[in-house]
């Protein structure tokens, strides 16, 4: 331990949102009060709450430094075990450890020796989990603002032909090029320009924005900085959506800290230039990531997107020249301006380079914040990073790009991701979402639930998004009770047609996604839905009949336990039978069932 | 400059409208969100047409798309026909009470499908011109409330608004019939705000709110002086011109 002495010993609690659910503050206060009577250990320990680790399936994690000890759902009862045996004794914890399920043996240095970490890359995400988002210092240790220091020694152009030349595409969603963004912007010769930070992440399941605003404030102010200095911006704002309470918290210091320090005010880093940056908090309308909208928004009008024959651009906010880039492509400048565009470049597929993030929901075992090359296949995200499937189900579908996004099949699990290849096969990037479902999952009614989101998040402006969702919403709705018709799917087919076509801003264009993908991967569960009344996942209520295969069950009574209804009967170790009469096909038996006893008829 | 509309060369000012070109050109293009007094919205998306700048295609709402060069533009195509249909169609099926919109309908050959219809009644097709009317006003006594399936056309909490002049702009401006105004026994009911009219002092007819009038008049002046209907006030005009001849 000697080594250390001087250093100290470091101890991150992951306070990111889903740990902090699970109790990390608590950890993180009971470690910093028994910290306190630590005098009389050689080394000094300091204690830190970070942002999101990204393993949020394994939270409230403890990582402790520079014994490299990863301590798994660590609750507030074992923190003085923590402190006695590791810190004091430089023990290790057994139990604390995450058990590889593959090895069955204990991983007490998870990044190094488990797929989930090794097989990220982590860019954008580089500094979340290993610093305190309150700490400036942090951020400056870890090269921060050494970027806007190299900016400075740059022209106007040379930045912008560093990021043109790395090849960054918006992570908001687009795709669109940021370097040409930032070109258009500058040659503008209307003044004030401004800049926008577009952190109204609003898709269900996505987590991506929030935990960089969260975790690593600082790398999105230092991205704005450094884009002001290129596009001779005067003002700066960062929208971020009200939920976002930590977010909003850790943006607001962070945005004090730069002001201190002169990465922020009337005279940056004392040359001359001058450039702040407020925050803005949404309303929560999700139409508002739409950055015509949320421009909007910013002006105090209605969340209505406008068409972008003329892009923001030219002619954004206050009807001046305005970059509007997405809380992750804002991440990713100081790292191009730092290590040069060609190291960027060198990573990715030919027309999408870097990483991406993603948050990774749904029915895999590993559920997390991921980032990946682009160009990583699906497969290798969901099963290698991912861990594969919860409870050992079947791979069914994977959703990206939030609700407007579509639903990939298993045949297309090696396709590598980037922004084209996912157009193609008719989802989109979307701003990095990626929901798997299961074989227990129904597509009809995953479509129906995306476009129940969309018939509240629309902003109601033009015909075909607003009248277009309710009506393939309807239509969803009736073949999810039974009552749909076969020439139900051709009107599905044209009202999503005309929506993608003619509807006015990304949301609408996109919003027919979630009914398009399903149809064209899945049309035999429409079929089955439509013709035989019959949902082939068990989870359209009014299509489903559970029965309980005599052969396999085993007569444990779990079912009966957790059947909400009392519609399952029979005695302990004897075969179950399920009342159907009385049964409401929620699912509980079939989900609780350990040998696969309950089926679906 | 010059661009093709339709296989006809039309003189245009760069940065114009392809609808305000084209409709100076005599070239037809169906729009209901569209007023000459405002800026195009693009919300109903019926003057949707193909434009090809280059060896790009792509479709455009032409009451907000701006000319900024040479391009080729096709008001009708096959795609743009089917998707005007479905949206006279969508359009039907959210305001089949409005004669316009049912006329429409019939003119684009849109047949009956298994879709939702709302009440007989309702006509509004939340086109927004009755909100900029009202704005133009400089009353913005109504707006646009709520977002997606809900949005509709309201007064602050659906209470009678305390800036509305029951002035009618917004019903006058209505392409579908949809704002409810009632005039009887010298009282205006518009927004559930009751208005009392103003008779004519020629010929004794009630023709304005009060709160109008006194929102025109100059500040200080008796609203009387000059409550003369539109037709009475056209009269006066004539004579007083005649007496000077």
């Amino acid at each position: 331990m000697k080594m250390y002495s001087n250093e100290g010993r470091q101890i991150l609690v992951c306070c990111g949102t889903g740990c902090q659910a699970n109790g990390s503050l608590q950890v993180f206060d009971a470690i910093q009060e028994q910290i306190q009577s630590l005098d009389d250990v050689e080394v000094k320990t300091f204690a830190k709450s970070t942002g999101c680790n990204g393993w949020c399936e394994q939270g409230p994690l403890v990582k402790i430094l520079p014994d490299d000890i990863t301590y798994c759902q660590v609750k507030v009862d074992d923190v003085p075990a923590i402190i006695d045996k590791t810190i004091k004794n430089n023990e290790v914890i057994e139990r604390l450890l995450y058990r590889n399920p593959a090895s069955k043996k204990r991983v007490k240095s998870p990044h190094l020796e488990l797929d989930f970490y090794q097989k990220q890359k982590k860019i954008a995400l580089r500094n979340i989990g290993e610093i305190d988002p309150a700490s400036i210092e942090d951020y400056i240790d870890r090269d921060g603002y050494k970027a806007l220091e190299k900016a400075f020694s740059m022209s106007a152009e040379q930045i912008i032909t560093e990021v043109t030349k790395s090849g960054l595409r918006g992570r908001g969603g687009g795709g669109f090029p940021a370097g040409l963004k930032w070109q258009s912007c500058a040659k503008q010769s209307s003044t004030p320009h401004y800049i926008i930070c577009n952190g109204d992440e609003g898709d269900p399941g996505a987590f991506m924005d929030r935990s960089i605003m969260e975790g690593d404030p600082h790398t999105v102010i230092e991205g704005m900085v450094i884009c002001a200095l290129a596009t001779g911006a005067s003002n700066g704002f960062i929208y971020v959506r009200d939920e976002y309470a930590l977010a909003l918290k850790n943006l607001n210091l962070a945005l004090i800290d730069a002001r201190k320090r002169s990465f922020l005010g009337e005279n940056i880093m004392g040359q001359g230039f001058a450039f702040d940056i407020e925050v803005v908090r949404g309303g929560g309308a999700f139409v508002c990531g739409e950055e015509t909208a949320l421009i909007a928004s910013i002006e105090g009008k209605i969340g209505e997107p406008r068409d972008k024959y003329v892009f923001p651009a030219e002619k954004g906010l206050w009807g001046q020249p305005t970059v509007i880039n997405n809380v992750e492509t804002w991440a990713n400048i100081p790292v191009i301006i730092n290590e040069g565009a060609d190291k960027f470049a060198s990573i990715g597929t030919e027309n999408s380079k870097g990483t991406k993030v993603f948050s990774l929901v749904g029915k895999v075992v590993n559920t997390g914040l991921v980032e990946v090359p682009m160009g990583t296949t699906l497969r290798e995200i969901i099963f290698a990073i991912g861990g594969g499937i919860l409870k050992g189900r079947q791979f069914k579908a994977v959703q990206t790009g939030g609700p407007s996004g579509g639903c990939i099949p298993a045949e297309l699990l090696d396709l590598p991701v980037d922004f084209d290849t996912l157009k193609e096969v008719g989802s989109m990037m979307g701003s990095g979402g990626l929901i798997v479902m299961d074989e227990r999952t129904c597509m009809v009614e995953v479509a129906r639930y995306y476009l129940n989101f969309l018939a509240g998040e629309s902003c109601g402006k033009c015909v075909p998004c607003r009248e277009g969702i309710r009506h393939m919403q309807e239509i969803l709705t009736r073949i999810c009770e039974g009552k749909g018709q076969i020439s139900d799917l051709e009107l599905l087919e044209e009202i999503a047609e005309t929506v993608k076509i003619a509807a006015l801003c990304g949301l609408g264009k996109t919003a027919a996604n979630p009914v398009l993908s399903t149809l064209r991967y899945f049309r035999d569960e429409y079929l089955a839905h439509i013709e035989e009344h019959r949902c082939p996942a068990g989870v359209c209520r009014d299509l489903t009949e559970f029965y309980i295969d005599k052969e396999k069950c085993t007569g444990c009574g779990i079912c009966i336990k957790n059947c909400p209804v009392d519609a399952i009967y029979g005695e302990k170790k004897e075969a179950h039978t399920i009342n159907v009469e009385k049964c409401i096909a929620c699912g509980s038996c079939i989900d609780t069932c350990r040998f696969d006893a309950v089926r679906i008829r | 400059m010059k661009i093709i509309i339709d296989g006809r060369d039309v003189d245009v000012e760069y940065g114009e409208t392809l609808l305000t070109a084209a409709k100076r050109a005599g070239i037809k293009i169906p729009t209901l969100c569209h007023n000459e007094a405002f800026e195009g919205q693009g919300r109903c998306r019926l003057c949707m047409v193909e434009v090809e700048r280059g060896s790009m295609k792509n479709t455009v709402a032409s009451c907000t798309y701006p000319i900024t060069g040479e391009i080729k533009v096709s008001t009708s195509t096959p795609l743009i026909e089917k998707m005007r249909k479905n949206i006279v169609m969508l359009l039907y099926k959210q305001a089949p009470g409005s004669q316009l919109i049912q006329d429409m309908y019939k003119e684009y050959g849109c047949v009956d499908n298994s879709l939702e219809e709302n009440n007989a009644d309702e006509r509004c097709i939340l086109c927004n011109l009755c909100v900029l009317a009202c704005r133009e006003m400089g009353s913005s006594a109504i707006s646009l409330i709520m977002r997606g399936t809900d949005k509709q056309v309201a007064t602050p909490y659906n209470e009678a608004a305390e800036v509305c002049l029951g002035c009618g702009a917004c019903a006058e401006i209505c392409p579908t019939n949809a704002i409810k105004v009632i005039e009887k026994d010298g009282q205006r009911i518009i927004w559930n705000k009751v208005f009392n009219l103003v008779n004519c002092q020629r010929c004794g007819k009630p023709f304005a709110t009060r709160e109008q009038l006194g929102y025109i008049a100059a500040p200080g002046k008796d609203i009387s002086t000059q409550s003369l209907c539109e037709s009475c006030r056209r009269k006066s005009a004539a004579e007083k011109i005649q007496g000077f001849m």
